[in-house]
């Protein structure tokens, strides 16, 4: 396992850390929610927290936001030994978000900026600004209750980084977003990065977590399976599959497997994914692969985070995959997160 | 503490700030409040005179003078003002009011609305018309007919409104009934169907003593001395204590106390509500994680209990300025202590925030409203035992039951007011060593809300019961 602490020491730039997380316990009854975790998040960094519901992603968020307060362990953020000395340089989006339904969304907005904080001017200011730019100006007045689900999320968003906070940690960020509003969130969560932010979400949608962000810490049954920078890990998880799609559907059914490097052919519809084994030479055997039969495309493919999670946690690759499904619904349990 | 401020602000405004609250907390004192100021008002439009005449028939002769007598105008100036006063010191004797007061109530009598009530009786401009004995009562009743109950002043008393006819033997006779007095026959009281109620009761009555005096003449004795020698006789009552003897007030031993103790469980017990209700709106609306990234559960919650403790303190405020006023203004300010007014605000304190740990702990441990039914038990409880002992400490405030109740940690707030606003002084040591005993446990209770509420706040799933709830008390 290769952490930051390598990629710093290997001429990453030296930055001071936001959250320094070291040798965390969390139980809850007798079950370990979180294990001897240690994790280092650089300012500035955008962070994805990944694994199944129950992994403990969301354990381990409440303990930085000192919601809830670890058997043992150290931790300090923005410097500070718990967050609650730093909350108001904090934004924070739980999993378990909700807004009061009764209240009018610009007193709803104003009422968590003035808890962050912030004066009622500048609270005023910064809720009418943020309104327009993720299209809700109009809600102004509306109750809470009356927006849809997204809009909803949408507010709740605005509640989390109406302070301009140093560190914003984003607990399942997109569930319940529909794709438009997807990727209005993602926007929001770079230009709140490019605006020099550190940023944490945690996600089991790990193509979201892929395309976001720069670097991953991966979590299991409490226990940390991986912690490294996005580059660091597609260098490190070499692609091992070569797809071949032959321009005649017919010519799948060749004898891929005979190719030099190959380990196993995996036939579809469409596609032959050639499995290579170890010291197999890509360039060789794309050379080879277009021999073989007319081809319309061949890709070396890039593994997916799930493929790399399967891999690390090992075991049966189907369970853990239903594992990962399952994630799709959320828990009622909050503090088994 | 400026956060606990900013969260108390809010929870104050989302409950005060409503419909609901507007109609079912301001708008009954603001009736109430109305009627006050204007009863009087309306009051002081006096009832229209009464015109007119009575005819009467007399068939024995006697009567039909003394009636005459009795309707003369000064007589039936004296009779009203008679009324005014008997009125007016029921009233005060209701209430229990010592001489003193009574004597400045009087002096204030024509300046306070309980004059003005009595203006209710009409003034009356009547004559009484003496028929021959012989005229037929078919003839005379027709009269009655021709009268509308509107007759004006220059009608010169045309209007027939009451006939009398007082038959021979409704004064003599020989026979006998079965208890062996005399049998008298009744009179008949024929009467306009508008004529006030309350001139027909005034017909009635001197009618029926000017049949009685004429008896009393007629058997040869002297009305006025036999009427004085008939006179009801007056208790003068006083209850003997310690301090000496004070005059026994049923009504006002009970009243005062009894309104203390009500204005302090429905503002706390509202309050209390509100503050319930919204903890399990934040949890279930799940709002509750996203207020707690910008502050600690021990702020949110502290802010919620001062929130909806100043929604108390505002009902409390209220209801009594209300009570208070009403009391200025009918004059029997004099029957508040003063001091009992702070004190009920002290010990509002006290049980408002026993019963606001109890209802933030239960608020933060459930998932919605039904869940937390099961856990309202104890607190149902502290409620209901105030009002259970209401009557067994007002009788006897210095009893050794309602001495032990003034100690019992959560019932405590309740039973010393109902004791220090009683009739009977309590021994002065109790009420600080009470008020004691209730900061103890308020603290104690705040120290377990606490722990409940920081672990309450974030469990859903199955709701916990009251072991559970002990357990977090215990976790550190």
């Amino acid at each position: 396992m290769i952490g930051w602490e390598k990629i710093q020491a290997s001429g990453g730039k030296q930055l001071t850390n936001a959250i320094e997380i070291r040798g965390l316990n969390k139980s809850f009854g007798p079950k370990l929610a979180v294990q001897n975790l240690d994790l280092t998040v650089p300012q500035g960094a955008l962070y994805g927290f990944i694994g199944p519901n129950g992994a403990g992603k969301s354990t381990t968020i409440r303990m930085i936001m000192s919601i809830i307060f670890p058997d043992s362990g150290e931790l300090s953020v923005l410097g500070k030994a718990s967050a609650v000395e730093s909350k108001d340089r904090i934004g924070y989006l739980p999993e378990e978000r909700g807004v009061y339904r009764k209240m009018k969304v610009g007193a709803f907005l104003k009422y968590m900026a003035r808890l962050k904080g912030l004066d009622a001017a500048e609270a005023e200011r910064r809720t009418k600004e943020w309104l327009v730019r993720v299209g809700l100006a109009d809600t102004y007045r509306k109750k809470c209750e009356e927006l849809s689900k997204g809009m909803q999320q949408k507010v709740q968003f605005i509640a989390a980084v109406i302070n301009e906070p140093e560190l914003l940690i984003l607990d399942e960020v997109f569930s319940g977003l529909d794709p438009e509003n997807r990727r209005l969130m993602r926007d929001l969560i770079r230009e709140q990065n490019d605006a020099g932010r550190t940023i944490i979400f945690s996600t089991h949608a790990m193509n979201e977590a892929e395309q976001l962000c720069d670097s991953i810490f991966m979590i299991r049954g409490g226990v940390k399976v991986l912690d490294m920078p996005m580059k660091q890990l597609w260098s490190t998880y070499d692609p091992k599959t070569v797809v071949v799609e032959p321009t005649n559907p017919a010519d799948i059914d060749l004898a891929w497997e005979t190719l030099p490097g190959v380990r196993e052919a995996v036939r579809s519809e469409q596609f032959v994914d050639l499995r290579l084994g170890e010291n197999a030479n890509v360039a060789t055997l794309m050379q080879g692969a277009t021999a073989m039969a007319g081809v319309r495309k061949v890709e070396l493919k890039r593994p997916s985070l799930e493929d790399i999670f399967i891999e690390l946690v090992g075991g049966d690759s189907e369970s853990v995959r239903k594992e990962l499904r399952a994630s799709a619904k959320p828990v009622q349990e909050v503090a088994r997160g | 503490m400026g956060k606990v401020f900013t969260v108390a602000v809010k929870e104050f405004l989302a409950t005060v700030a409503t419909k609901g609250f507007i109609f079912g907390m301001l708008f009954p004192p603001f009736i109430m409040t109305m009627m006050i100021v204007l009863m009087p008002l309306l009051m002081n439009k006096k009832a229209p005179t009464v015109y007119g005449h009575i005819a009467i028939i007399d068939q024995s002769g006697l009567v039909a003078p003394r009636i005459k007598d009795a309707f003369s105008a000064e007589k039936i100036k004296a009779r009203k003002e008679k009324k005014i006063r008997q009125t007016m010191e029921e009233g005060t004797k209701a209430i229990g009011m010592d001489e003193k007061s009574a004597a400045k109530i009087k002096e204030q009598a024509d300046a306070s609305p309980m004059a003005a009530a009595s203006s209710l009786i009409p003034e009356t401009s009547l004559s009484v018309v003496v028929l021959p004995p012989d005229t037929p009562v078919d003839e005379a009743r027709k009269e009655i007919l021709k009268a509308t109950g509107r007759e004006q002043a220059g009608d010169g008393g045309s209007a027939r409104l009451a006939l009398l006819v007082i038959p021979e033997n409704t004064l003599r006779t020989k026979e006998l009934n079965s208890e062996g007095k005399p049998d008298f026959k009744p009179y008949q009281l024929l009467t306009a169907p508008r004529l006030d109620v309350e001139v027909q009761g005034d017909i009635r009555n001197e009618t029926a003593r000017a049949i009685v005096d004429s008896r009393l003449a007629d058997a040869g004795e002297d009305p006025v001395k036999i009427r004085g020698l008939t006179e009801w006789p007056k208790a003068d009552e006083k209850a003997v204590t310690k301090e000496g003897d004070r005059s026994s007030n049923e009504v006002a031993k009970l009243m005062i106390p009894g309104a203390f103790m009500f204005l302090l469980w429905i503002s706390t017990f509202s309050a209390g509500q509100y503050l319930l209700t919204s903890t399990i709106e934040e949890k279930s609306s799940r709002v509750m994680e996203v207020v707690l990234s910008a502050v600690s559960p021990m702020q949110l919650m502290l802010g919620k209990i001062l929130g909806k403790g100043a929604v108390g303190l505002l009902i409390l405020g209220l209801y009594s300025s209300v009570g208070v006023t009403a009391m200025i203004f009918f004059a029997y300010a004099h029957l508040l202590a003063w001091q009992n007014l702070v004190y009920l605000f002290v010990f509002f304190f006290i049980a408002y925030m026993i019963i606001a740990c109890l209802m933030a702990s239960i608020g933060s441990a459930v998932n919605d409203i039904n869940e937390a039914q099961s856990l309202m038990g104890p607190v149902m409880m502290i409620l209901i035992i105030p009002m259970m002992l209401w009557m067994p400490i007002l009788r006897n405030p210095n009893s050794m039951f309602a001495q032990v109740c003034s100690f019992v940690p959560m019932i405590n707030p309740f039973v010393m007011v109902l004791r220090i606003s009683g009739s009977e002084p309590i021994p002065a040591w109790q009420i600080p060593v009470s008020i004691l005993v209730g900061l103890a446990t308020v603290a104690f209770l705040c120290y377990a809300a606490a722990k409940i509420f920081r672990i309450g706040v974030l469990m859903y799933g199955k709701p916990p019961n009251l072991a559970t709830l002990i357990k977090w008390v215990r976790m550190a």
